[in-house]
C-alpha cells in the first residue's frame, strides 16, 4: 500500500471536494445525471482512496447499511399510514431564500437511503478484503501511518 | 371476540415469558388466565345458545381469497371447551409437576400457552389458509415443548422425529387443501360443496395423509411414542387431548365433501378405515407390549385415534355422532390418565410397570382417577366413555356388508384390546406388587386428574346436557347426525349384549397379559424413521459437496456455460441486415479501444494489469453509453469501474502478482468457453435487435416522470418512483450482500486469528 505522505495530503484535500461533487449529485438527480446510486459511488470512492492511502479507516458500515434501509423502509411503508399506496411519491415545493423556488419529494430521503447503503456496502467490502487493516491492532507493515 | 382471545393469548405468552424469569409458577399463573378466559366465553355461548353469525373474517390478500376466518359454529366451541378447558387444568397441573425453581422455567409457560393459541386457531378455522397455518403452528410449537428438555440426545432425537413427520404431513396436506379449494371454487371450508373427479381424489388422499400423519395413524405414529418424552403436562395437553385430534377434526370437517355423494369413486372412505383399522389394531397391541406406563397410553391413544378416523371415514349420521362423542370423552379420560401418570412418576421417580406395585393403598386419590378414567377408556358404565362405545357398536350395527364387517371387527376388535390393556394397566400399576416408595401428595396435581375424573363421570350422568354439544357439532360434520344422542341406558339390546361381552373378553385378556412379564419391544419404527431422516441428511451432504466444490474458477465456467445455452435459441434468428457499422465513428474508435484492453487483459500475466485493463473496458462501455446518449448510464458505469479496480487493487494484495501456471487442457476449455460466450451473446443481441417486441413506452414515461414523479431525469424518476419498489429490491439485496460479506470476513479473520 502507498503510504505516502504527500499522497496523503492529497487525498485529505480532495475529500471534501469529491463530497461536494457526491451532494451535488444526489441533489441534481432528480433532474439532471447523478442521483443516489451515482451519489454513493463517489462517496464510496473517496472512502476507498483514504483506507487505501492509509488516512483513515470507518468501521461504520453495518450502521450505515442498516440505517440507510431503514430510510428507505420507511420512505416505503409511509404512504400507507395515510391511505396510499406503498411508495407513493409526495412532492414538496417551497421557496427559499437564495436557492429561490425548490421542489423536491420523497424520492429525495429515498435516494438518501441509497447512497447510505451504497457507501456501507463499500466499506464492508474494504473491510472484509482489508481485514488486517481493521482488526484493532495494526498490522507490522504500517505501524507507522496509523494515527 | 376471536380476535380479542387470541390477542388475550399473545399478552399472555409475553407476560409468561417475562414472568418465567422470575418464577415458575407465576409465569404459569400468568399463562393460565387466557385459556381459562376461551373456555368460559365457549361456556357462555354454549349456554346461551350458539350465534353462527359470531365469525371473525380478516381479509388478507382479496384477489387470491387469502382470509383469516374464524367461525363461533358447534364444532368450534366444542372444541374450544376441550382445548382450553383442559389447558387451564394442565397449567394448574404443571405448576404441580415442576418444582417451583425449575430451570428453564423462561419457555415452558409461554410455549405451552403458544401452543394452545396456535391449537385454538386450528380448532376457529374456517379457512383452508387459516387452518393450515396454525396446523403448522401447531407442530411447530409441539417440537419445542417435545424438545424442552434440550440436554439430551434422545430427547431431541424425538422431537426432530416428531417435527419431520408432522411437518412433512402438513406439506402434503397444504398440496391437498390447495387442490381442494381450487376443485370446490372457495377457500372458506363451511361453504364448500362436495367435490368430485380425479383432483378431487387426489385432494383426497392427500388431506387424508396430512391428517393421518397428525394424528399418528400407522404407519406414521412412530413420532407419537417418542414424544413422551415431553414432560407430562405437554403429553396431557398436546397428545391426547388437543393436537392429535386435529387430523381428526379435518377429517371430520371435509368428510361430507368426499362422501357426499356414494357412487363418486372417491378413495376417501376405504382410505381412512385402513389407516385407522390398522392404528386400531397395533396401537392397542402396542399397548399390551409396552412397559413404560406413559407409553402405554400413547399406544393407546394411537388405538383410539385410528378408531375415530374409522367412524369418521364410514361416514353415516350415527357413525359420526360416535366419532365426535369419543373424541369428547377421549380428551378428557385420557387427559386424566396422563396426569395421574405423570404424578406417579413424580412421586415415585419411575414410570415402569414392573417396579411400580400397590399403589392403590398408597395412592388412593390418584387410583381413584385413573379407575374412573380407565373404566371411561374401556367403556364402562357408568361413565362417559361407555356411551360413547355404544354409539360406535350401534353404528356397526347399521352398516351392511364388506363395510360391517371390517369396521366391526375394528370397533369389536379394539374395544376388545382396549379394554385389555386398560386393566393391565391398572392392575399393574396399582395392584398388588412391591410396595413403591412414595413421596407426599401434590395438591395441584390432584385438583386437575381429580376434576377430569369427575368430568367423566358427571358427563355421563348429566348426558343431556353433553349431547347438547355433541350433536350439534356432528350435525356439522354431516346432517344426518343431528337425531342422535348419547343414551344412559340403553336396555338389554344388541349393542348392550356386544359391550357386554367386549368387557369380560378383554377383562380376561388383559388379566391373562398382565401376569406375562415381558420387556419392552425395540423401536423398530422410530429407528426405521430416524434412518431414513439421517440418509436424507447424508445425501444431501454428497450431493452439496459435489455441487458446491468451491473452485472458483468452476463455478464461473458453469455460470456462463449456462449463459451460453441460454443464448443457442437466437443464434439461428440472426440476420445482418438491420445492423449498422456505427452511429458515429467515434463509437468505432471507442469499441477499438475496449477490444485493445480486453486483449490485454487476456494475455497479460501481472493480475495488477489484469485488473487495470479490465478497468480499462469498463470505462471504454460508459464512453459508449455517453455517446448514445445515456449520461447517468455513463456516470454509474465509470464510479463502478472506478470502485471495483480499487476493490481489485486491495484485494490482490492477499495474491500473488503474478496468475498462477494453468494446464494446457484446462486453459483450452476456458479458451473455448470464453469465445463460446463471447459469440452467443454477441448473436443473440444481434437477433434481439432484429425483432423488437411492440414499441418501447418512451413517451409515456417520460410524461409519466414529470407529472408524477416531478423530475426530468427519466432515469433516475424510473428509479425512485415508477419503479421505485425495484429500486428498494435491488437495495435490500446490496444490503444483504453487505452484510453477507462483513460475515464472511469476520469469520475468515477469527479463523486466521485461531490458526
Amino acid at each position: 500500500m502507498t503510504q505516502s505522505p504527500i499522497v496523503q495530503q492529497g487525498v485529505r484535500l480532495a475529500s471534501p471536494l469529491a463530497i461536494a461533487v457526491a451532494i451535488y449529485l444526489l441533489f441534481a438527480g432528480h433532474n439532471n445525471p447523478g442521483g443516489g446510486f451515482a451519489a454513493g459511488l463517489v462517496l464510496g470512492s473517496v472512502v476507498a482512496l483514504r483506507v487505501i492511502t492509509g488516512v483513515d479507516r470507518p468501521a461504520w458500515g453495518s450502521e450505515l447499511v442498516a440505517g440507510g434501509l431503514l430510510i428507505v423502509l420507511a420512505v416505503a411503508v409511509a404512504p400507507v399510514l395515510w391511505g396510499d399506496t406503498v411508495l407513493d411519491q409526495k412532492i414538496v415545493s417551497s421557496t427559499l431564500p437564495i436557492l429561490g423556488k425548490v421542489k423536491t419529494g420523497s424520492a429525495l430521503p429515498f435516494d438518501i437511503g441509497v447512497t447510505a447503503i451504497v457507501v456501507g456496502l463499500v466499506i464492508l467490502v474494504l473491510q472484509g478484503l482489508h481485514a488486517e487493516h481493521y482488526a484493532g491492532e495494526p498490522s507490522s507493515d504500517h505501524k507507522g501511518v496509523d494515527r | 371476540m376471536h380476535l380479542f382471545l387470541l390477542a388475550l393469548h399473545v399478552g399472555g405468552i409475553i407476560a409468561a415469558a417475562w414472568a418465567g424469569r422470575r418464577s415458575m409458577r407465576l409465569a404459569l399463573a400468568a399463562a393460565g388466565i387466557a385459556p381459562a378466559a376461551a373456555a368460559a366465553w365457549a361456556a357462555t355461548l354454549m349456554v346461551r345458545g350458539t350465534d353462527s353469525s359470531d365469525s371473525t373474517v380478516v381479509t388478507w390478500v382479496d384477489r387470491f381469497d387469502i382470509t383469516f376466518r374464524f367461525t363461533s359454529g358447534p364444532v368450534a366451541l366444542m372444541m374450544t371447551l376441550l382445548v382450553s378447558g383442559i389447558g387451564a387444568l394442565v397449567f394448574v397441573y404443571a405448576a404441580g409437576y415442576f418444582a417451583p425453581t425449575a430451570k428453564g422455567a423462561t419457555n415452558f409457560p409461554a410455549t405451552l400457552l403458544a401452543f394452545s393459541a396456535s391449537m385454538l386457531g386450528l380448532v376457529w378455522a374456517d379457512s383452508v389458509w387459516t387452518l393450515f397455518i396454525f396446523w403448522e403452528f401447531t407442530s411447530v410449537t409441539s417440537f419445542l415443548l417435545v424438545g424442552y428438555k434440550n440436554t439430551d440426545a434422545a430427547v431431541l432425537a424425538s422431537a426432530r422425529r416428531a417435527l419431520m413427520i408432522t411437518g412433512a404431513g402438513g406439506l402434503v396436506l397444504l398440496a391437498g387443501l390447495l387442490l381442494l379449494a381450487s376443485e370446490a371454487g372457495t377457500t372458506t371450508i363451511s361453504q364448500m360443496e362436495p367435490v368430485a373427479g380425479s383432483t378431487a381424489a387426489l385432494a383426497a388422499i392427500l388431506v387424508m395423509v396430512g391428517a393421518a400423519t397428525k394424528s399418528a395413524q400407522v404407519p406414521f405414529h412412530v413420532w407419537l411414542p417418542g414424544a413422551m418424552a415431553a414432560p407430562t403436562p405437554v403429553s396431557a395437553y398436546l397428545h391426547s387431548a388437543t393436537m392429535v385430534k386435529a387430523g381428526v377434526l379435518l377429517i371430520a370437517l371435509v368428510g361430507r365433501l368426499f362422501t357426499g355423494s356414494e357412487s363418486n369413486g372417491l378413495p376417501w372412505g376405504w382410505l381412512g378405515i385402513a389407516f385407522g383399522t390398522a392404528s386400531v389394531f397395533w396401537g392397542a397391541i402396542g399397548a399390551l407390549r409396552h412397559t413404560d406406563a406413559k407409553l402405554i397410553l400413547a399406544w393407546g391413544t394411537v388405538s383410539q385415534l385410528g378408531l375415530m378416523i374409522t367412524l369418521l371415514s364410514v361416514g353415516s349420521g350415527k357413525a359420526v355422532f360416535a366419532a365426535t362423542s369419543i373424541v369428547f370423552a377421549h380428551a378428557i379420560f385420557k387427559a386424566a390418565l396422563f396426569m395421574i401418570v405423570g404424578e406417579i412418576d413424580i412421586r415415585t421417580g419411575t414410570r415402569q410397570i414392573a417396579e411400580l406395585g400397590g399403589l392403590a393403598r398408597s395412592m388412593p386419590v390418584a387410583f381413584g382417577v385413573a379407575v374412573v378414567s380407565g373404566l371411561s377408556m374401556a367403556g364402562v358404565p357408568p361413565l362417559l366413555g361407555f356411551a360413547a362405545k355404544e354409539a360406535a357398536i350401534e353404528a356397526v350395527l347399521k352398516l351392511s356388508g364388506a363395510e360391517q364387517i371390517v369396521v366391526g371387527a375394528t370397533v369389536i376388535g379394539g374395544s376388545v384390546l382396549t379394554v385389555a390393556y386398560t386393566t393391565r394397566f391398572l392392575v399393574a400399576v396399582f395392584g398388588a406388587g412391591p410396595a413403591t416408595k412414595v413421596a407426599p401428595r401434590r395438591l395441584l396435581m390432584t385438583v386437575p386428574a381429580v376434576t377430569l375424573a369427575a368430568l367423566s363421570l358427571v358427563g355421563f350422568v348429566l348426558a343431556p346436557s353433553i349431547n347438547k354439544i355433541l350433536t350439534p357439532a356432528a350435525s356439522v360434520f354431516n346432517p344426518d347426525s343431528s337425531v342422535y344422542e348419547l343414551i344412559r341406558w340403553p336396555g338389554l339390546k344388541t349393542a348392550f349384549v356386544i359391550s357386554i361381552a367386549i368387557m369380560v373378553v378383554g377383562g380376561v385378556l388383559g388379566w391373562i397379559l398382565t401376569g406375562r412379564k415381558a420387556s419392552a419391544p425395540a423401536p423398530i419404527g422410530a429407528n426405521l424413521a430416524d434412518r431414513t431422516l439421517d440418509g436424507i441428511l447424508i445425501g444431501s451432504r454428497e450431493v452439496t459437496a459435489v455441487v458446491q466444490h468451491g473452485s472458483l474458477p468452476v463455478y464461473l465456467a458453469t455460470m456462463i456455460s449456462v449463459a451460453v445455452g441460454a443464448t443457442v435459441p437466437f443464434v439461428f434468428d440472426g440476420g445482418t441486415s438491420h445492423l449498422v457499422l456505427w452511429n458515429s465513428p467515434l463509437q468505432g474508435l471507442v469499441v477499438a479501444g475496449i477490444l485493445g484492453s480486453a486483449l490485454a487483459g487476456a494475455f497479460v500475466n501481472s493480475r495488477l494489469g489484469a485488473a487495470l485493463a479490465l478497468g480499462a473496458v469498463g470505462t471504454g462501455m460508459s464512453a459508449l453509453f455517453f455517446i448514445q446518449g445515456a449520461p447517468d448510464l455513463a456516470l454509474t458505469q465509470l464510479l463502478v469501474e472506478t470502485i471495483i479496480v480499487v476493490g481489485f487493487v486491495i484485494g490482490l494484495g492477499h495474491l500473488g502478482r503474478e496468475f498462477p501456471p494453468v494446464q494446457t487442457a484446462w486453459k483450452t476449455v476456458r479458451i473455448v468457453i470464453s469465445l463460446l460466450a463471447g459469440t452467443g451473446v454477441a448473436l443473440a443481441l444481434a437477433a434481439a435487435g432484429r425483432q423488437p417486441v411492440g414499441s418501447p413506452p418512451l413517451q409515456t414515461i417520460a410524461e409519466q416522470s414529470v407529472e408524477t414523479g416531478g423530475g426530468n431525469n427519466i432515469v433516475n424518476v424510473i428509479l425512485t418512483d415508477l419503479r421505485a419498489l425495484d429500486t428498494l429490491g435491488e437495495v435490500v439485496v446490496l444490503a444483504t450482500v453487505a452484510f453477507g460479506v462483513a460475515a464472511l470476513a469476520r469469520a475468515r479473520h477469527s479463523e486466521e486469528v485461531a490458526s
